[in-house]
């Protein structure tokens, strides 16, 4: 029988989901109670989001000219931060539809994403989508994906997955256009992991696509890269219920279960090969999951007091995140005004943004949240080189030969009219401009390289704020850099508070600690004493910012029935005192830790 | 809605702790007062208002169904009621609102006459009445006084129409003038002026002129309240919709320090945060509130500490006129020993008297926050915000402003 392979991508909205789910309702696989959810999305917080976080596969069958077809669509990350999974899923691929809503346009996502199909040598097939709604326009979309892409505007399909028109034809041309995939190069089995899942009652969850072999029920299987051998107790195939099957062929994909108790055992890119009789060399392309942004994760109940229990239920909603999640790292941390907590990794802002919202979710726990910092390599005086992901961690100045940064290659996608105000922001974020052009009309392309350390504080929300929704962006890292960084420490009452403290390059540090200043100013109440806010590098004070003493603070009426409530009010703002972290006699609020994230300049 | 069963007061504890396992009291009655008791106050509340001053909280209503006849009705059976959980003779009564001043001269006589042939009166006792000086007659203050009434209290809060229009406080300021001649011509030898300061637009000469104008009509003693933004008034939802801007916090404290200042100047001595007096013309009655003593309360809205019990009657009018006996009760509170130390300590602290050491130590040793209290007294003490003045702990001049800083550690 045939088989097709293929993936979807598309910019968040562009409607992925809705089409991967006709197109699985065409085919018979999905009945329509069924279809009331995108299923290929698992988890609210995706959903919500409409991101796809995690890929499935699903195999189901059409008929083109007469044949069976077995189409296995695999389905992929939306977001840049998950790249290297993207591109794993697509190796698994030999083609994708590339999905671009009809009323919005190629947009920055869509570009990332089909450079990266590109890469991979996979066949695009160009679908406008939405074309039922009042404001499409197929035809301008068409347009913009040959401009931009260069694939013909005439090779568009246009559909509407909510209406299902156009969804023949594709399929029909999922089969007709798209590779078949090749056949087996040696005799020994070789699959690619391209996705997994933690199950409670089952464990880990495998899923791979068999490039050479085959992997039958009760093989004895090894992972190439991490070198663990396991047993296969459980094998299928999705379509889309899961459907138990003996034995999975040459160029399929399915999912297997063989009593693997971390994902840490599984990694996303390896091989699986069988134990008896392994291949010489795995299949190529895979990498240890990088790490780029940083951040602490405090619980937000416990003082700096010693109190271990709120720490203790936040070690626990880490350790269960990551047996979902093997591609952030925790370790523990402690900070004078924070107590006991995490140092994480992650692989972008937008993963850091998820794993806090599922362990605030699923673990119950509050959460304060450090700003997050980007990894830096420091080479020292004496040639050693060091990776630092928190700026106390920053080797003392006289030591230090360089420090570099991480850069990213940036994608904006905003209408002409925006174009001299995202300039401005990419300047003034120490960005380098490589190229601008047009991609229809009304809207532009502007590539710039710029340090990932600068995007990730409110560069997103300036870019949607700027271009009023209708900009989008995207970015890869493309290497590291040497600058002029140093660490700029924030002393409150003159006392270094670490938590707050941050890299940044010289020229801006100054305009920068302003603006933290004058947030913590508000964020910090003020004291019966005055307090001096400032920030250093070195010995040297850049800025500084003082908090007036209070005056007053009297309840000047309290008589017989006032007695109870006033007694409440004073109750209360002691409580209120008591979740405020204690630095050198000042009270300061959680939420002050995270003022370096957003600055409102 | 069905009324639970009442609750007899051998099932309780006077803890309240089983109380709470229980259905919630619906009067007095419920509560394990001990009764009877010996009353040694009384505060009565009468919730009419002719209009709803815009930084007001007192529960009071602009009554257009002509129900005072009905209210002081229910207010003589509520007397009734209270007499048979009280004995002995009332040392203060106070009779506050609302505007107490609206009530027909008719049903004031009714009133008092009833509270007399209830109550056993001290003679001795302090008998205040909240006046609007909208509302006094000569023909009111004499009833007043054939009554017992000795000590008026009228809400002047500011000469200045501006600041008056920024309360939505309607009153004539020459009405004060009037009002306190007419209660010196009719007997009333002991009359206190409530003034507000730091109201929105007022400068520090403006507070000291208002300040002087009612100095010069030679009150005994003086309510001086900074303006208090209490939840749910208009003022406060004005300051939230920006449009007034309060005081500035310094402004404040230089007009609170002014006050301090021209009234030790005047004769007057401070015994509260918020009160001055000339001596021996203290309020007895509020006096009895910051030293956690005991008082009744009859009437809707007024609340009533008894035996380490507080609770307030419901608030609404109808409700109260519908009931007999005892009125329905909300906010019954009791506290544990450590928590009534920590609000012995709030309310004491308020007093210049403040708390004697030897006093003191027995509240600090009582319980096992003391040590807590006393680094935190001691903390206060080092920053000049409290001092030991002849065996006493008090709060200084900074202290006064700073009060709840000081007292929210000791809670």
């Amino acid at each position: 029988m045939p088989i097709r392979n293929f993936s979807i991508i598309a910019h968040i909205d562009h409607g992925k989901s809705t089409l991967a789910d006709r197109l699985l309702q065409a085919t018979s696989a999905v009945s329509d109670r069924d279809r009331r959810e995108q299923f290929l999305d698992d988890m609210d917080l995706e959903r919500e989001r409409g991101i796809t976080i995690k890929a499935s596969a699903v195999t189901v069958h059409h008929t083109y000219n007469g044949e069976d077809y077995q189409l296995n669509f695999i389905d992929t990350p939306g977001h840049v931060d998950f790249a290297y999974e993207v591109s794993r899923a697509l190796t698994a691929c030999e083609g994708a539809l590339l999905v671009v809503d009809a009323t919005q346009g190629v947009e920055a996502q869509t570009v990332a994403n089909a450079y990266l199909a590109v890469d991979n040598n996979l066949e695009l097939i160009p679908v406008v989508n939405k074309i039922d709604l009042p404001a499409a326009d197929p035809d301008r979309v068409a347009m913009e994906i040959e401009q931009v892409l260069g694939l013909p505007a005439e090779d568009c399909i246009y559909c509407s997955a909510k209406t299902g028109k156009g969804i023949d034809e594709l399929l029909d041309s999922i089969c007709r256009i798209l590779p078949a995939p090749r056949t087996s190069e040696i005799e020994q089995t070789r699959a690619l992991i391209f996705d997994s899942h933690y199950d409670e009652y089952r464990g880990v969850i495998v899923y791979f696509r068999i490039f050479d072999g085959s992997l039958k029920l009760g093989d004895k299987i090894r992972m190439m890269g991490t070198g663990r051998t396991f047993t296969i107790t459980e094998l299928g195939r999705y379509t889309p219920y899961p459907t138990k099957v003996k034995e999975i062929g040459e160029a399929e994909v399915g999912f297997m279960v063989a009593a693997i108790k971390t994902l840490d055992d599984v990694r996303v890119g390896d091989t699986i090969t069988l134990e008896h009789d392994p291949a010489a060399e795995p299949l190529p392309g895979y990498e240890e999951p990088k790490q780029m942004v940083y951040c602490d994760f405090y619980p937000a109940t416990a003082a700096g007091d010693g109190k271990k229990g709120d720490y203790e239920d936040l070690r626990e909603a880490m350790e269960k995140l990551h047996l979902n999640d093997a591609s952030f790292t925790y370790d523990t941390t402690h900070s004078d005004a924070l107590g006991f907590g995490f140092r994480c990794g992650f692989l972008g802002l937008l993963h850091m943004e998820i794993v806090q919202e599922r362990i605030e979710r699923e673990g119950g726990v509050e959460i304060v949240q450090t700003a997050p910092t980007v990894s830096y390599q420091v080479e020292k005086t004496d040639g050693e080189l060091v990776e630092i992901h928190n700026p106390a961690d920053l080797p003392d100045a006289s030591v230090i030969k360089e420090i570099r940064e991480p850069i990213v290659r940036l994608e904006i996608i905003c209408p002409n009219a925006n174009i001299g105000d995202l300039i401005k922001l990419c300047d003034a974020r120490r960005g380098t401009f490589k190229e601008q052009k047009f991609l229809s009309d009304t809207r532009q392309i502007l590539d710039y390289e710029l340090p990932l350390g600068e995007i990730i504080y409110d560069f997103y929300d300036k870019l949607k704020s700027i271009t009023r929704g209708y900009g989008t962006m995207d970015y890869e890292i493309i290497g590291y850099q040497p600058d002029r960084l140093a660490k700029v420490s924030i002393l409150v009452n003159g006392v270094p508070v670490e938590a707050l403290s941050l890299i940044a390059h010289k020229d801006n540090a100054e305009k920068r600690s302003r603006a933290i200043l004058v947030k913590l100013k508000k964020q910090i109440d003020r004291h019966q004493f005055e307090i001096p806010l400032q920030a250093a590098i070195g010995g040297k004070i850049i800025a500084r910012e003082s908090i007036k003493a209070v005056r007053k603070n009297v309840t000047a009426k309290c008589y017989g029935g006032d007695i109870t409530r006033k007694r409440k009010l004073l109750e209360k703002q002691k409580e209120g005192k008591k979740r405020m972290k204690t630095v050198g006699s000042v009270n300061i609020p959680q939420e002050a830790f995270m003022s370096i994230l957003d600055q409102g300049e | 809605m069905r009324k639970p069963p009442p609750i007899s007061i051998a099932q309780l504890t006077s803890d309240g702790a089983s109380l709470q396992e229980k259905s919630p009291p619906q009067s007095a009655a419920d509560l394990p007062l001990g009764t009877p008791r010996l009353l040694s106050g009384l505060y009565v509340h009468i919730p009419f208002c002719f209009h709803k001053c815009h930084y007001c909280d007192f529960y009071s209503i602009v009554d257009h169904k002509d129900r005072q006849a009905a209210f002081v009705d229910r207010l003589v059976s509520d007397f009734h009621a209270a007499a048979q959980h009280n004995i002995g003779a009332i040392q203060t009564i106070f009779i506050g609102g609302g505007t107490p001043t609206l009530l027909a001269v008719g049903l004031w006589e009714r009133l008092l006459r009833a509270l007399h042939a209830t109550f056993e009166i001290a003679c001795d006792v302090e008998f205040t009445v909240e006046a609007n000086p909208e509302t006094v007659t000569a023909e009111l203050l004499n009833v007043l006084t054939a009554g017992g009434v000795n000590r008026l209290s009228i809400g002047a809060q500011s000469f200045d129409p501006a600041a008056l229009k920024m309360l939505e406080r309607w009153h004539d300021p020459a009405n004060v003038q009037r009002s306190v001649s007419l209660a010196r011509a009719a007997g009333i030898e002991n009359i206190n002026l409530d003034l507000i300061f730091a109201i929105p637009g007022e400068t520090l000469i403006d507070w000291a002129h208002d300040l002087d104008t009612a100095l010069a009509l030679h009150p005994d003693h003086l309510s001086c309240y900074g303006l208090m933004y209490e939840p749910n008034t208009p003022m406060t939802m004005r300051l939230k919709q920006g449009k007034l801007h309060r005081a500035d916090d310094e402004l404040e404290a230089q007009m609170y320090q002014h006050t301090i200042d021209r009234l030790a100047q005047a004769g007057f001595e401070q015994y509260e945060i918020s009160n001055w007096s000339l001596p021996g013309r203290r309020c007895q009655h509020n006096l009895l509130y910051w030293h956690n003593a005991d008082w009744w309360a009859c009437g809707p809205g007024a609340a009533a500490h008894v035996n380490g019990w507080r609770w307030k009657n419901i608030p609404r009018l109808d409700a109260y006129i519908d009931g007999d006996a005892l009125p329905e009760i909300q906010d019954v509170e009791h506290l544990d020993e450590d928590g009534r130390i920590g609000e012995a300590l709030m309310l004491r602290l308020r007093l210049l008297d403040g708390i004697a050491s030897s006093e003191l130590d027995s509240l600090l040793n009582a319980t096992a926050s003391g040590p807590l209290r006393r680094a935190s007294i001691d903390r206060n003490l080092e920053n000049g915000l409290l001092e030991v003045c002849d065996d006493t702990i008090r709060m200084t001049n900074r202290g006064l402003l700073l009060a709840d800083s000081i007292v929210l550690e000791l809670l």
